[in-house]
């Protein structure tokens, strides 16, 4: 069965919730999956050679994928990339001189089945003026790629702007690879350059599920050196969910298992609400 | 004037045919330290007014600051001013040669010299900025210094070699090395056929570059390729231990992490992961120094390799001794002191051209010994056959056993057969 979105596996919404169980990480239940991606509060890193280990009773499958994030010089790749890894977000602007990948573990609970699952995130991060110089970046960036975060910030207006451009970019490189767009540094929505209709004008074009995230959670200090917070995982969680769901979602349909998509009838306006829903 | 902070180190970077200011940056990276136009303009002025009479500006001291000049490939001047306590015109000399080379690693000696526009090079300078900032910190280890990548010797170094060359050899690289807190546990036979400075700017850059799960930066190597961009690749295998490889433009990133990554280095999982978490000391658990010690630093001068560390005899060893960031710096002087005054220079790879007239060319001999004597330390240094000796002391010491404690370290440290 072929799932009743309209337009195209790639291209689908997969409202919030639908898929995986939100806020699956702040229950008791999901504290020893947790736990194993934990140490001191904080998260913990892995090896290309070592992946999580469970307690025993704690069986979970693996999902791996690779996850391409893209978008203009200084719209926040990095410091998006780092927050969802539990890192240390930079407050400076440091170009990225090439690619450089995070791996992030999540787990998660389908709703469906009530299975646990792991999904193990390849970020790849590549800095934008060296796609441009170097031809040989972008080809590896997509090489076996399962989704896209097509980033602009919300403070630049013409990285929003570019977003076409982005699409278009990709598209002829991965057919079946998931998009999400994601707006950053949403903490300066007061300062904004890209307005509530802007987002709903783009979704209605395009069909793509829109995020928000703000990788820095306070203004970066007048402090020379000072670096950005930690932020939890709250911050982060509607992002990683949103995108399990939608790579899920995406592995589903083209192995052919994809049921019609149950929920609210209007789904465009569920992904949006992720970003405000999220956190505090 | 500009404000001058206790240990302000602050570098300029110009074209040097117009005097153009391409950038600068300052320690602790605040732009608050700009130095204003017309203090720019005369620092490069009086340097011009040198070189138009045929005359080379190469350092000036005023009571807390030394200024250094240097001209790159008749295209780039870069100037540095510091009030660090710890530096000297050689320490500066070295930090404005590693700047210039990590410009060259980043944007290639090409894009430095034939500038056309230069508004161009000024935005893509920018992409150096932090491995150039990271030159203007004070540092924490002894490569930037002596130009020689650190190694950490350990008992398992045969096994993970093996692996190593294997590993590279099926990634299609001669270049390979594994890394730990930014020293060299091994490296392929190759990789000590980089440049010196080379090799320890690529793992300069791996160090200050937050972890990742793995990394493909292009590359130009400053004296082997500055002209043909390298794939420089780096996988962190266990957290604190990457293994990093020089590429032409095949295998992919994608394939080496998934596949050979895995293939080669997951029978060691253990043994890595110990070795990740290697002490600070670098030297085999069974070298043991004499207590007196308070800091080594040992020159391969054949393979530009280097042993360094301030804590000998383990973490345990502090106390009531000097402080570490004080035996850091008491070490770095000396060295600086040695190589610039009295021992022979390291084998100069090209560009370099001596800072300072020949002093030695004063003596009828070549030191091979000497010592300085303070309240707080003593040191002493030797020069082997293929191998250079630094010690730092703790001051009670007898300065007369000092000639006798160092020869039989030096012994110590280089007949073992895991020695550097
Ligand atoms: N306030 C705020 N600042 C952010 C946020 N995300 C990124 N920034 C800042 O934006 C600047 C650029 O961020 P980076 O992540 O380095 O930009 P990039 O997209 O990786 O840029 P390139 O590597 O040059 O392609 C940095 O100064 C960040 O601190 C955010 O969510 N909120
Ligand atoms: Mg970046």
């Amino acid at each position: 069965m072929l799932t009743t979105t309209p337009r195209g596996p790639a291209g689908m919404l997969v409202p919030a919730g639908s898929v995986v169980v939100p806020d699956w990480h702040k229950t008791q239940e999901a504290q020893r999956y947790f736990g194993a991606v934990l140490q001191r509060k904080k998260r913990k890193s892995f090896g290309l050679i070592e992946r999580p280990v469970l307690p025993p009773l704690a069986q979970a499958d693996m999902a791996s994928y690779k996850v391409f994030v893209s978008g203009r010089s200084g719209v926040g790749k990095t410091a998006l990339v780092a927050s969802l890894g539990g890192l240390q977000v930079p407050s400076a602007h440091h170009e990225t001189t090439g690619i450089q990948t995070t791996t992030v573990y999540w787990p998660a609970k389908l709703c469906q089945s009530g299975r646990a699952l792991f999904f193990k995130f390849s970020f790849w991060d590549c800095g934008e003026s060296m796609l441009k110089k170097f031809d040989h970046l972008l080809p590896a960036c997509t090489e076996k790629v399962d989704g896209f975060l097509l980033l602009f910030s919300f403070t630049d207006r013409a990285s929003f702007d570019d977003l076409p451009n982005q699409i278009s970019r990709m598209r002829e490189r991965a057919k079946n690879a998931i998009r999400i767009v994601i707006g950053t540094k949403f903490d300066q929505f007061a300062h904004t350059d890209v307005t509530e209709r802007d987002i709903a004008a783009f979704r209605h074009a395009w069909g793509l599920p829109v995020l928000r995230a703000k990788s820095l959670s306070a203004p970066p200090l007048a402090d020379r050196c000072s670096q950005g917070s930690h932020t939890g995982l709250s911050n982060v969680a509607h992002i990683l969910n949103g995108l399990a769901e939608h790579l899920w979602r995406q592995d589903q349909w083209a192995a052919g298992l994809s049921l019609p998509l149950p929920g609210p009838k209007e789904p465009i306006s569920a992904p949006l609400t992720g970003g405000s829903a999220s956190g505090s | 004037m500009w404000e001058e902070g206790e240990d302000s180190v602050i570098l300029l970077c110009l074209t040097a045919s117009s005097g153009v200011p391409l950038y600068c940056r300052s320690r602790g990276g605040s732009v608050k330290q700009q130095l204003p136009f017309s203090v720019i303009g005369s620092l490069n002025g009086v340097h011009m007014f040198g070189s138009n009479l045929d005359v080379m500006l190469t350092a000036a001291c005023t009571e807390n600051t030394r200024v250094v000049w240097k001209v790159f490939h008749n295209s780039i001047t870069l100037i540095v001013l510091s009030s660090d306590e710890g530096t000297s015109d050689f320490s500066l000399g070295k930090l404005l040669e590693n700047v210039f080379s990590a410009m060259v690693l980043v944007l290639g000696l090409e894009e430095l010299v034939n500038t056309r526009n230069v508004e161009r090079l000024k935005k893509d300078l920018k992409a150096c900025y932090k491995l150039i900032d990271s030159f203007l910190e004070p540092s924490k280890c002894s490569a930037d210094l002596t130009q020689c990548v650190e190694c950490a010797v350990m008992p398992s170094r045969a096994i993970l070699q093996e692996c190593l060359e294997a590993f590279a050899s099926a990634a299609e690289s001669r270049f390979g090395s594994l890394l730990t807190g930014g020293h060299v546990l091994c490296a392929t036979e190759q990789w000590w056929q980089l440049a010196a400075q080379e090799a320890m700017l690529l793992m300069w850059l791996v160090r200050t570059l937050p972890p990742h799960t793995s990394r493909d930066l292009p590359v130009y190597l400053p004296h082997g390729s500055p002209t043909v961009p390298h794939r420089f690749l780096t996988f962190q295998l266990v957290p604190g231990l990457e293994v990093v490889l020089l590429c032409g433009p095949s295998p992919s990133l994608q394939f080496l992490a998934d596949e050979l990554v895995k293939q080669f280095w997951q029978p060691l999982l253990d043994l890595l992961k110990a070795s990740a978490r290697a002490s600070p000391r670098c030297l085999l658990p069974s070298t043991s120094l004499a207590p007196g010690i308070l800091g080594v630093l040992l020159i391969n001068q054949d393979q530009r390799k280097s042993l360094f560390t301030v804590q000998p005899h383990g973490t345990w060893a502090e106390g009531s001794e000097m402080p570490l960031k004080n035996r850091l710096c008491a070490l770095r002087s000396f060295y600086a002191l040695v190589i610039s005054l009295y021992f022979p220079s390291e084998k100069s790879e090209g560009t370099t051209v001596p800072l300072q007239e020949e002093f030695q060319a004063g003596f009828s001999h070549h030191p091979q010994h000497c010592y300085v004597v303070s309240a707080t330390h003593k040191a002493y240094a030797v020069q082997g056959r293929r191998h250079q000796l630094f010690l730092l002391l703790k001051p009670d010491v007898p300065t007369f056993a000092l000639r006798s404690l160092a020869t039989s370290t030096l012994q110590a440290l280089t007949t073992e057969d895991s020695a550097i």
